[in-house]
């Protein structure tokens, strides 16, 4: 492994969605990085499905306490070896290179732990975990196994081009003054999952379950906040805000639906929304600024800019895309391969889900030495805000922020 | 029994798909396992959007004729299914067509490996892939045999995804659900409440089942799909107005004012038997006997079927084979 990263060391860094592009045929040379993902739910099948587009990269193991969603043993067509106990596959299979942990919130603690004294590199889903002791000792743990070894949290926006691209323009001139930032996640669902049988109905339904979620906040809001602090580059000191139960009268205790400030200590604040009984608008931020503000859609994002805002060199060959608001300028993530991104210059999005370029900087920082886009004390403070803000929800009372 | 009806509808596929709980299944908490059918529908499109560079069939498109490519279970059972259709109708249905469309100027369906086909209209040297595409049962893999060879499976998904999302609804405990796309790909699921099954009208002006020769079906674990040359309009190189149905034997597209609906045992092989009948134009000699074909001419509604409301028609008729 260490005899492939040194020859990989000689690949020029260049822009991120053409890296990504290039991570995609990876290694096509023949060195092949084995990994295993714990927690096959919806989240880990859209992982493994993710790694099994890139080269160089194979699913070795799969591990889930329900037997149904694995193999039963090695599976001779798929090279896949099921697991139903992660303690067993980080012991059988010591020819993994690295792990990923998409189990429910509440128990990335063991299972993340394990992984690290294991020798592995992990890939923990976001967010980091369900109680900031488990936060801490997950801190702790990556810490002690040294430099050499990466720990990254799921927080994809931070592996997103696009958000990359507006980090750069919120740093600089383009976006000065911000004067509020605004989040919202709608959707229009149950968020309930019918369970393999009755039994397994209550662990398969561990979001509503609130002896060990989170709540929106947690679970969907940290994503965001952790978006905003990193533009930022500072996190929120107090919370405050409200929910309720607004459609899904179906003997649920959590919220629906929750409206979250979140203030730093020099007044700026971040309007929060999120819900399951509405889908208008779905998911994005918003950076507000004197003379432009940023509207980031996790496919898409774009630039508004005030009238009396300089133009900068880039913005002359960007696309536009006009909105009620305004019209956009369609960020481009500094697109220079022009044949390959013209979905993305034509304001079609993306190419990718951000779930790849998150997976893609993991294995570039194994093989590569690239840095962890998201370490594990950054992803604490952003799921210590979820957690609060969901505190804050259910207490009514405005909750400060330790400064950690 | 508490009656109730449970709505759910998705974007998928470059349409909308519609789902319907009714009866006893209809019921509030049933809601979970609708969603999760509509999931299923998503997962279908991700994987099958040739839109998507990252999706498993561009993945295909762009190996399958350096290396042999592995798929999962139901994919590789989903290109056989189609193949299947293809060698049975006399190669009318066919899943290779797409460089061929590029030839006449539709999107997104250039070759394989990313040639830029300039369109001319001129599909002489057409020759259909599907013989190049070779599935391996022992490694469930597939791979093609040329080069500018790209799979499109327009033509059979939105038929699979929804047999896929009413297994997940059977598989739930479902017994009677209402499943389409794009009003052109529909499946009844046991039957509407009090009613022996679910009843379709074909083709009709928009004014449901209020047209005196609207062919109506009743479904009832089986599907209907309706297939027509409407929807994106081209012009063909003598400057006719043209569909985007391509006939694979001529290479040139189908240009009739037909409509075509086919009743089968699932929504893929009643997707994939309607484009053939529609090329065909008359009852391809391989299809069952007991599935119900219809030619109509195509009145351009704007669906293509529609659920005839519960309280019955106005006036309708049976089709008949």
């Amino acid at each position: 492994m260490a005899q492939a990263a040194g020859a990989l060391a000689g690949m020029a860094i260049i822009p991120d969605v053409a890296l990504a592009e290039r991570a995609s045929s990876l290694l096509r040379g023949g060195q092949v990085y084995k990994v295993g993902v714990i927690g096959v739910g919806r989240q880990g099948r859209t992982i493994v499905d993710t790694l099994q587009t890139l080269d160089g990269i194979e699913v070795a193991a799969v591990c889930d306490v329900i037997p149904a969603r694995v193999p039963t043993g090695l599976d001779p067509l798929t090279n896949i070896e099921g697991f139903t106990d992660h303690r067993e596959l980080l012991e059988r299979r010591t020819d993994l290179d690295a792990v990923f942990v998409a189990t429910p919130t509440h128990l990335h603690r063991q299972v993340a732990i394990d992984a690290l004294d294991a020798g592995r590199h992990v890939y923990c889903e976001a967010p980091l975990a369900s109680t900031l002791e488990d936060c801490q000792a997950l801190v702790a743990a990556a810490a002690a196994a040294g430099p050499g070894r990466v720990f990254q949290v799921g927080f994809q926006g931070r592996s997103n081009p696009i958000y990359k691209q507006a980090r750069t323009l919120v740093r600089s001139d383009s976006v000065r003054d911000v004067i509020g930032y605004y989040a919202q996640d709608n959707r229009k669902t149950t968020w309930r999952f019918p369970g393999p049988d009755p039994s397994l109905e209550r662990a398969a339904n561990w979001r509503l379950d609130p002896a060990v979620s989170i709540g929106l906040a947690g679970e969907l809001g940290s994503h965001q906040f952790d978006v905003l602090s990193w533009l930022r580059g500072r996190i929120p000191s107090q919370i405050r805000g409200t929910g309720a139960i607004r459609l899904h009268h179906d003997g649920r205790e959590l919220p629906d639906t929750v409206q979250l400030e979140l203030t730093w200590p020099d007044g700026l604040a971040l309007q929060y929304h999120a819900t399951l009984a509405s889908s208008f608008g779905g998911r994005y931020e918003v950076v507000r600024g004197s003379t432009a503000s940023i509207r980031l859609a996790w496919s898409n994002g774009w630039l508004f800019k005030e009238t009396d805002a300089a133009t900068q060199g880039w913005e002359v060959y960007a696309a536009r895309q006009q909105f009620q608001d305004g019209e956009g300028i369609v960020l481009n993530a500094d697109a220079t391969k022009l044949e390959d991104q013209q979905r993305l210059m034509e304001g079609e999005g993306l190419p990718y889900a951000s779930l790849h370029y998150s997976i893609v900087d993991f294995l570039l920082s194994f093989v590569l030495g690239e840095p962890n886009a998201c370490p594990a004390d950054e992803a604490m403070r952003s799921t210590l805000l979820g957690m609060l803000g969901d505190q804050a929800v259910r207490t009514g009372e405005t909750v400060d922020v330790p400064a950690l | 029994m508490q009656e109730g009806l449970l709505r759910f509808a998705t974007v998928a596929m470059g349409t909308r798909f519609e789902l319907v709980l009714a009866g006893p299944d209809g019921q509030e908490r049933m809601r979970p396992v609708g969603e999760a059918a509509i999931e299923e529908i998503q997962l279908w499109h991700r994987r099958l959007n040739r839109f998507a560079p990252d999706s498993l069939i561009s993945r295909i498109n762009r190996t399958a004729s350096l290396r042999p490519v592995p798929l999962d279970a139901r994919t590789f059972e989903l290109i056989a299914a189609a193949l299947a259709v293809h060698g049975k109708s006399g190669g009318v249905f066919d899943i290779t067509v797409s460089p061929l469309m590029a030839t006449f100027g539709l999107p997104g369906s250039g070759s394989a490996r990313g040639g830029t086909e300039r369109p001319n209209g001129d599909a002489s040297d057409w020759c259909s892939g599907a013989d190049a595409v070779l599935l391996d049962a022992q490694d469930r893999s597939i791979r093609f045999l040329r080069p500018d060879i790209a799979l499109d499976l327009g033509g059979i998904a939105k038929g699979h995804a929804i047999d896929c999302a009413a297994a997940l609804l059977r598989e739930h405990g479902v017994s009677s659900a209402f499943l389409h796309g794009g009003t052109s790909s529909v499946l009844g699921m046991g039957s509407a409440p009090g009613l022996a099954g679910w009843r379709v009208a074909i083709g009709g002006d928009g004014d449901c089942g209020g047209g005196g020769d609207v062919p109506v079906m009743e479904l009832r674990d089986n599907a209907l799909a309706v297939a027509r040359v409407a929807g994106r309009r081209l012009e063909g190189p003598d400057g006719e107005e043209c569909g985007h149905v391509m006939d694979p034997r001529t290479g040139e597209p189908v240009r009739t004012r037909l409509l075509a609906a086919v009743v089968a045992p699932s929504a893929r092989l009643a997707d994939a038997w309607a484009t053939a009948l529609l090329v065909l134009g008359e009852r391809p000699a391989a299809m069952p006997e007991d599935w119900t074909a219809v030619v109509l001419p195509d009145k351009r509604g704007t669906a293509a079927a529609e659920m005839v409301p519960e309280h019955g028609t106005r006036n309708g008729s049976h089709g008949s084979a």
